[in-house]
Formats: C-alpha cells, structure tokens, sequence
C-alpha cells in the first residue's frame, strides 16, 4: 500500500512535470471514457436497469414482443404477448404458481384532464390503464396518499386515480392538496388517491411515461368503444410476482395450455382452418426484472453499434496514448537503468509503469465524467426530443460511475502495458555508459504496429460512417410521396372530450369551417391519423366475387378515414376516378379511394379496380365499399419498407354489414392545414378556435408536417450523426499518431538526414524518404482496414436502406480521407525534416 | 587469512555485432578481500567498465565464474540478480544518475524501496543516517538539480550507503566534477574505507587511484598488472 501511495504520488508529480502530454493525454481520454460511458449511460437506462420495484428479479413477463397495441387475429408465429382483457382474467385464476398477476394497457393513451381546483384549461396528459393489484404486483408503497388495490379495480367503485410523481411535481409543484382531490379525466370525475413513489416511471422505459395510472374498471366509462370485454381483442401486457421458486419452463408450458383454453372459446379460433393456429398458441415467458422490455428490443442494435463503435474510438485514444507513453519511456530510459542497476525488480518498474497511466487514465475518466454528462444530455435531446418526462438522467448514476472508474482503469493497463513492457527492457548496465550513448531503439516497431492499428480502426469507423450516412441521407431523401410545404399537423380527442357519434358530424362541419376562416389558411382536412406519425389501422380485405380468404392469406391493408381536402393537402394525386367527396356522407353509398399498391396486390392481372367492391368482415361484407378512384402511394408507415396497399373511406361512413363495430373510428385524431406561407400565430390560434368549440378539446401536439415525417429519423440520424463524429475522431487520432510517430523518427535521425543532406541529398529526397515511411505505415493500414472494413459491414447491414454494404463509392471515399490525412500527418515531419541545416545536425551528434 | 567477498576466475565477456566478435574481458581472475580498496584501471576500451557492470551484476560473463560474498552468481537470472544488486552492491556512477524528479531523501531511499518487506520508518533512519554520513542532511528536501555536482556525488554516495551493501562499486566518481570537488569525493570514499567499507573503483586518474590500497590495471580485456601503486610505478619505471 505504502509503494502505491508512493508511485501515485511519484506519478502525479510526472504528469504535473509535463503538462502538455498531460493535457493532450487527458483530453483525448477524457473524450474517449467520455463518449463511451455517455453511450453507456444510454445503455443502461435502456437496455440493462431494472424498474424501481422491489425484487424486480422476482418479476416475469408473460410475452416476448412488441405487438403494441391492440390487435385482433392471430398474432405472429402464434406467440402471444398482449391479451384480451378477460384472457388475463382467465390467466390469472388458472395460474397459482403467481403470488400476483397484474395487466397493464399496451399502448398509454391520451387523457383530457382538468383538476377542478387548480387547472383553468383541461391538459392532454397520458394515463395507463391497470389492473388493481399492479401496485402490490410491483411492491411499491405510495410516494403521497395510497395506491391502487385490487378493491378499486371494481365496477362501480368509486373512480380513483394515482398520479405519477413526476407530474405531481412537474405540472402541481407536490402540491398536496392534489392526493384527494378530483379530476376530470375525459369529462369523467375521478378522484386522486395517491401518487407513485418519486423513482417510479412505470411498467416500462418509454420516452412519455403515463400521468396517471387508472383501474380497468374505469375503461368503459373513458370513451365511446370499451375494448374491456371485447374477447378477440388483444391490448393488455402481463407482468407477475412469482413465488420462490417456481420453475419457468413448466410454467410456460402450463401458461401456454391455459392460453388454448380460452382462445378454444372465441370464434376466431372456432373456424376449421384455424385449428392449427389454435394448437401452435402459446406465451414465452420473459425475465419481467426491466418491466416491458419494447424500448429495449426498438433500441438494443443501436445502441450495441454505438457502443461498439465508441469502444474502437476509445481503443484509437488508447493506441495514441501508448504512442506518447512509449516515447515519455524512451526518454526517460536512463532512469530506468538507473532504477534497475539499484535493485528495481522488471515487474516493481511495470507496475510504476503502469500505475502512471492508470493515473493518467482517471484524470482522463474524471474529466470524462463532464464530457459525459455533456454528451448524455445531447444524445438524450437527438434520441427522445420533446421527451420532458424521460426518465432518463444526464447526471451520471452510480453505475456509470463505477462504469466511468473501470474503464479507467481498463484503459490505463491498456495504454500503458506495452510501453511499460517495453521501457522497462533497458539494459541496467546502460546506467554506467551514461545518458549520450544510445542504444538500439526497441520501441519503433511496436510505435509503428500501433499508428499501423489505429489507421486500420480508423477506416473501419470511416467505412462504417460513410454507409450510416448515406443510408440516413437515402431515407430522408427517398419519396414519400408527400407535400410538406406550407403543411401543419395538429392532434386532438373528441372521444376524450365526450362527443358522442352523433355529434361528430356537426363537429367536423364546424371545425373545417372555422379553420377555413383563419386567414392565411387554404386547406383544411381531418382524419384518422396522418403519414408517417406511427400510426396505423388495419384491416383485412374481403374483394367482391372471390372466395373466403385462408386464416394466414395475405390479405391485410393500412386504411384510414379523410375529408375531401386530405389528399390535396398530403400531396396525394387522384389518378383515376375520383376522390372522396363533401357528398360522401354517413348516409350515402359505401365508397373507398385505394392507392396504387392496393390495386397491386388486390387486382395484380391488372384487372380493372374503379367499381370494384369489399368489405372486411369476410364475403358477407364484400358489398360494403366500392371503389370510386385510386391515388398515388404514398409512405404512411415504416420509412424502410415498401408503400401498404390502402384504401380511404370518408369521416362518417360505416359498414352497412357491421354498423355498430366502427365506432371508435368514427373519431378522428388528425387536423392538417394547408397554409400560404407562413401564418404568424397560427398555432396560437388554433388553440382558441378549438377550445372555443369546445372547452374540453385541447390540441395534443402541433407540428411541421416536415418535422413529423424527420421524427421517424430520429434514430438513424443518432446513429449517423455519431458514427459519423466517432469517425472523423478516429481520423483525427489516427493522423495525430502518424504525424507523432514521423516527428518523433525524423528527430531521432537528425544526425542521419544531416549527414544524407552533407552528402548531397536534396531537399525533395529527404521529403520522400520521410514521406515514403509514413505512407508505408497509412497504406499498410489500409490493407488490413479494408478487409476488416468488409467483414464488419455485416454488424451495421440491418441498420442500412437502399445502400450496398459493399458500397465501392464509400470505401474508396474513406481510403482517401485516410490517406490525404496520412499525407498531411506525414509531411509537416517531412517538411521539417528537409530544412534540417546538415551543420547544426552534426554538431548535434 | 583475509575473507574474499568477490572471487572471479577465467571471466570473458564477448560482444556480438552482426558478425563481429568483440571480445571484452579474456580470462580476467581478481579476487577482492572484505575491506579492500582497489582502484581499476586502464585506457579506454580496456574493459574497466565491462568488468564493473559484470561485477556489480548489471551484465553477465559470456563464460567464467564469479562468486560474491560465497554465492556463485555468474549464471543467475535477471530477477535474482536485481535482488542481489539491491541487497550486496552501492553504485556510486560517474555522472551521479540521480532522478531529477525525486528529492534528495527520495533518490537515497530508492534502492530501499525495492528491497521487500523493509518498513517505512527504518527507511527514513537509513536515508537519514546516509545523508548525514555524507554531510548533506540538509538538503533532504531539495531536487538533485538545486545542488552542485559535488553535492550530487555525495548524495549518490549516501544513496550507494543506504543499502548497507557488501561493497561500494565506483564508476569514475570524479569524472564529472572538478579537481576540489572530486578530492571531496575522494576522502569520503578514503573515509569510508577507513570505516571498514569494501571500494572497487573504476578511474583512469593515477592522482585518484594512488588513494586506493591495491590498483588493478587492464589492457585489451586482460589483468596485466596488479598490486600497490608504488610496487607498479615501480614495475613500469624499471
């Protein structure tokens, strides 16, 4: 302990010795541990942190994926992952093996909330449906008041809500007159019985964590079309305590039959052709220890990548370090021999060595803590912008710190063992020959292998950024098919604001014209949900004439309702027959407009579609809706995958063959304008209009129909952008380290150059041999990046649209920006190498 | 009969450069008794130094035995002969080979620090005891580069001290210091001797090598004259 004490101390006084290595090595560390535990502070959050709940080990999942957020049919491979609301019922009683079973909604939903004490405006704040022991499930005790119990999850309780703490502090201060206070939530009044604990966000990491967190039994009076009984729909996830020490696979498989049980008594599955998709019916059980594990399965490649790639940056950072450190050691090679002619054991001078550059490698990690923080919060503003409620801190937690710390100290033994191994190989007996007289200089080689290594690495990143950015670049720049010019999206609820079906009609009427009388307003639309803002109804499609469809035929197609002005105002073109129409009313004939790629998979023998008719509800609705024109594709879904068929119905219309099973889509979500240039105050304005219709109709979100369509980027751009700065680092190091290692030979061969220029060498020869060495080390990475560079393409090929991993134009693009690097690297050294007075180098020698 | 703490026997030394054979030492036998102060000497290339650093265990014969203090350790390998180093042998070097980045008690407790086991506070006493035997106490505190070379040597002496070596190995300890600096150095050493100490000195400097009791002189790696100074002057005059 005493000779650490004394070696820290002895490094310390080093390093404050030399500040200018001191300060590039930190630098450059601290940009290194900087960027990966900023990366890592991400990974954490996301991919690896359980919930704030007590034994979150304790916790399993019944599922495995996504499948947000309400469906109906059969789900993928027969995996299921979200349940009917009665299915849980059934799970729950027929599994003991749970001390508790709770269900939560899949998908949070917009609330109209109003405190009747301290709200003047109603508020759109997100709530979670759950079931009444999802509180005990969690083990959680209240952060203010009581949480919910099993006894408020009861039709005809009392309504109750907790609130989340996050919004008792953002939006009420903790004011705590708020626990028993009444809300109206939808027009419905209910009362606050408590609020979660502080750390608490949830069943789930999600960028909007609920607000408030509502009983089941609640449901049905929240809106116009309860999906609470609705047992072929599937919306709730699972998420129960096990008791100790239940084994998962025999529960799986007794989940499984439990499953079949109850899916044997719905209708879907009472079809003959169904049968096999009844038998193949089962749940994967899931470590439930980090809740609903969505955001994990969205971001876990992309935040692997970015670890991966920050790490090779960091290994770049390390290979320039043990360049520098090597060099300080051959400089300081006579004390070495001096050190060990007195005694000093190989291993004693390695380890002083090497605590050197741990020391020097927490300075970097402490001032990496900064850049971190830094970086955490940029990453967190590019990955989840107008995210207030994440639950995600920049601050750096224990875990990152103790992440930050071994990583210091990793990639201080890194930098730092081979020069330490190679310093302290000086010969003792150097010690009585005296500091003039050199010896063979045993460092050159491992000097070069390491700038030969970081240029290698550097074309790897390069390679790898080239085809992130042109991906990113193919995607933003691939035709949607849209107009966004001029183009606002505005999202509200009439559903949350109480309107009744009846009343849609009058509401729409109003809210187009009102709109319309805004000046600087053209064009005024409403519909289900507009392109490209994540959302999606789907239906399949029964066509008139043909025969009933298979359980698993493709039939499937996007649909969406929309007034007269839609198309225009998105960009759609009407290429045959029409539109929809002012005239296509609830009462008129059932009418559709599809889009191209409908007509492609429906009537692929090119068959005419204009007249044509289906239906959704199998042969017996194929009358419903006739075709009355088809339009351009347009992208309304996944930016990476080819335009759905689609087909257009008007606001109000419903099936003549099930007119009670559209409700819910009778409310529309969307407003877009069409705008003439840009009208000051618009969205202000808007506002007041729709609150002057209805007090209870706040505007959810307002937005750029550009800034929409660029949020469905917000990853790729991340990944891009940083692949992208992590390459031009690694470019940057990569050349610093040439350029040191060339000034460091050409300083070494002074005397040498002087007596090659005394022998009449010209200043374009010394250029050259300089030049020669430096390009040998550039080209030699190059030869052992670019084929790394190829076999690691295959890491980053799901993350790429429309881009080749073998893509000749980025590779050469990265060979050249490494090698007009390596030149400039190289010929600064070579330059001042070749203005060496031939006199002053031999009087040096 | 005296005690003999360094017996050396047909000891060569042959350096390979490419294909080149340079041989150092040719048979050299010395043998140095406890308390012995023996002056080496010769012109340059001779293989004095080559000698030393054989015998101060920085470098290892290419054949030939070597016993120090009754251990045979001609062949021993690198970690045991730095142990040895550290327990039997004070360097004091021709250019002192103090680390500028240690303070004087620092740079004297050194070789301490790489001897296992010895406590913190017995190191302090011995630096102590070593910089007040060479009169430098002082100066404790201070870096080598704020001290004289005359000062530094001393210092070097009290670092080769502290150790409590077998024996003191002096590689022209004057070379780098003026004639009134290096009589300094000289009478330390002479002091030492008187003390009991064993002194084999390297110098080319007849002045400096009449104060050791027995000078060994080398020529193209061989011993080719050995005994008291006067018998030599003697031997070469006649």
């Amino acid at each position: 302990m005493n000779q650490l004490i004394q070696d820290v101390r002895y490094a310390l006084r080093q390093l404050r010795k030399s500040p200018g290595f001191t300060t590039t090595a930190v630098l450059t560390l601290a940009l290194g541990i900087g960027a990966n535990a900023a990366i890592f502070t991400l990974v954490h959050a996301v991919l690896l942190r359980n919930l704030p709940v007590v034994d979150p080990k304790a916790l399993v999942r019944i599922g495995n994926t996504d499948d947000c957020c309400v469906n109906g049919g059969t789900p993928d491979r027969n995996d299921y992952s979200i349940f009917a609301y009665e299915l849980y019922l059934h799970l729950k009683d027929n599994t003991p093996e749970f001390e508790q079973l709770a269900a939560m909604q899949a998908g949070g939903a917009a609330f109209t909330a109003r405190s009747s004490k301290l709200d003047a405006m109603p508020k759109s704040l997100g709530g979670e449906f759950v079931s009444g022991n999802y509180f005990q499930t969690l083990g959680l005790q209240s952060g203010a008041g009581r949480l919910m119990l099993p006894s408020d999850d009861v039709a005809g309780s009392p309504s109750v809500a907790v609130m989340s703490y996050r919004t008792w502090q953002r939006e009420y201060g903790l004011d705590p007159t708020i626990v028993g206070s009444t809300f109206t939530l939808n027009t419905h009044p209910v009362t606050i019985i408590g609020v979660t604990p502080p750390a608490f966000y949830g069943d789930r990491m999600t960028d909007s964590p609920p607000d408030f967190y509502m009983p089941f039994a609640l449901e049905p009076l929240m809106g116009q079309a309860s999906l609470l009984h609705r047992r072929n729909l599937n919306w709730v996830y699972l998420l129960g305590r096990i008791k100790p020490g239940t084994q998962l696979a025999p529960l799986q498989a007794k989940v499984s039959g439990s499953l079949r049980q109850y899916l044997a008594t719905i209708p879907l599955y009472q079809k003959a052709d169904e049968q096999k998709n009844l038998a193949d019916s089962h749940v994967v059980l899931t470590p439930g220890g980090v809740g609903i594990a969505n955001m994990q399965q969205n971001y876990s490649s992309g935040l692997s990548l970015l670890m991966a790639i920050s790490a090779l940056v960091l290994l770049i950072a390390c290979a320039n370090i043990a360049n520098l450190v090597l060099v300080r050691g051959m400089a300081r090679r006579a004390e070495t021999s001096i050190r060990m002619a007195l005694g000093a054991q190989r291993r004693r001078l390695i380890r002083q060595m090497l605590t050197e550059s741990v020391v020097l490698s927490c300075l970097g990690g402490v001032a990496g803590l900064a850049v971190a923080y830094a970086g955490t919060r940029t990453l967190l503003s590019l990955a989840f912008p107008d995210a207030p409620n994440l639950p995600i801190q920049a601050s750096p937690s224990p875990v990152v710190l103790g992440f930050a710390f071994g990583l210091s100290l990793l990639t201080g033994l890194v930098f730092g063992i081979a020069p330490a191994w190679v310093t302290s190989h000086s010969e003792p007996a150097e010690a009585l020959r005296g500091s003039n007289r050199s010896t063979k200089d045993s460092s050159s080689l491992l000097q070069r292998g390491l700038v030969v290594f970081q240029a290698a690495l550097s074309l790897v990143l390069l390679v790898g950024a080239g085809l992130l950015s042109k991906s990113l670049s193919k995607l933003e720049h691939q035709d949607f098919g849209v107009e966004t010019e001029n183009r606002i999206v505005m999202h509200i609820s009439p559903e949350n604001a109480g309107f009744k079906p009846e009343q849609l009609q009058p509401l729409y009427e109003q809210i187009e014209q009102k709109f319309h009388a805004l000046p600087g307003v053209e064009r005024v639309s409403l519909s289900l949900y507009t392109p490209l803002e994540g959302n999606n109804w789907g239906e399949a499609v029964a066509i008139q004439g043909r025969p009933e469809a298979g359980a698993n035929s493709p039939v499937g197609a996007s649909w969406l309702r929309v007034s007269p002005e839609f198309f225009d105002i998105v960009g759609h073109r009407v290429l045959r027959g029409r539109g929809i129409t002012a005239q296509d009313t609830a009462t008129s004939p059932g009418v559709a407009v599809v889009n191209q790629a409908f007509v492609k998979k429906f009537f692929p023998n090119g068959e005419d579609a204009l007249g044509k008719h289906f239906g959704t509800e199998g042969v017996k609705s194929s009358s419903d809706f006739e075709i009355v024109g088809v339009v351009n594709n347009v992208k309304y879904n996944n930016v990476r995958e080819p335009v759905r068929a689609m087909y257009f119905r008007p606001l109000l219309q419903v099936a003549k063959s099930s007119p009670d099973g559209e409700t819910r889509s009778l409310y529309m979500s969307a407003i877009m304008l069409q705008t003439k240039g840009e009208v000051e105050g618009l969205e202000s304005q808007s506002r007041k209009l729709l609150a002057s219709i209805d007090s209870n109709l706040p505007v959810m979100n307002y937005t750029r129909f550009e800034t929409q369509i660029a949020g469905q980027f917000g990853q790729e751009r991340l990944i891009a952008r940083l692949t992208l700065i992590f390459g031009v680092l690694a470019l940057v190091l990569a050349s610093v380290g040439l350029y040191g290692v060339t000034a460091y030979t050409v300083a070494r061969r002074t005397s040498e150059i002087g007596i090659r220029m005394a022998l009449g060498a010209a200043r374009s020869n010394v250029v050259g041999m300089v030049l020669k060495e430096a390009m040998f080390q550039a080209t030699l990475g190059l030869a052992i990046g670019i084929p790394v560079a190829l076999l690691c393409v295959r890491f980053v090929k799901t993350q790429l649209y429309g881009v080749e991993g073998r893509d000749l134009g980025v590779l050469v693009l990265a060979t050249l920006a490494l090698a007009v690097s390596a030149l400039i690297a190289g010929l600064i050294p070579a330059r001042r190498a070749a203005s060496t007075d031939p006199m002053n180098a031999l009087r040096t020698e | 009969m005296a005690e003999s703490i360094i017996q050396i026997e047909q000891m060569m030394k042959v350096f390979y450069t490419d294909e080149i054979e340079t041989h150092a030492l040719s048979g050299i036998h010395l043998t140095i008794n406890r308390g012995e102060y023996v002056a080496m000497s010769g012109p340059s290339g001779c293989g004095k130094s080559t000698l030393l650093s054989i015998i101060g265990l920085l470098d290892t014969p290419t054949a030939g035995h070597y016993t120090l203090n009754g251990k045979k350790v001609a062949n021993l390998n690198f970690a045991d002969r730095s142990r040895i180093r550290n327990q039997e042998i004070g360097f004091i070097f021709q250019s002192f080979n103090l680390i500028g980045d240690l303070t004087v008690a620092e740079n004297v407790e050194l070789p301490l620090t790489y001897r296992a086991g010895m406590p913190s506070a017995e190191r302090k006493k011995r630096v102590e005891e070593s910089l007040e035997r060479v009169n430098m106490a002082h100066r404790m505190r201070h870096y080598p580069a704020q001290l004289s070379g005359g000062q530094q040597q001393r210092v070097a002496v009290a670092r080769a001290l502290a150790g409590s070596p077998s024996i003191l190995l002096a590689d022209e300890p004057t070379g780098n210091l003026d004639s009134k600096n290096g009589e300094v150095v000289m009478k330390l050493l002479q002091e030492l001797h008187n003390e009991g100490a064993t002194i084999c000195m390297v110098t080319h400097d007849p002045r400096f090598a009449a104060h050791a009791e027995r000078q060994v002189h080398l020529f193209d790696g061989k011993v080719v004259a050995e005994g008291e100074l006067n018998r030599l002057l003697a031997e070469v005059q006649g």
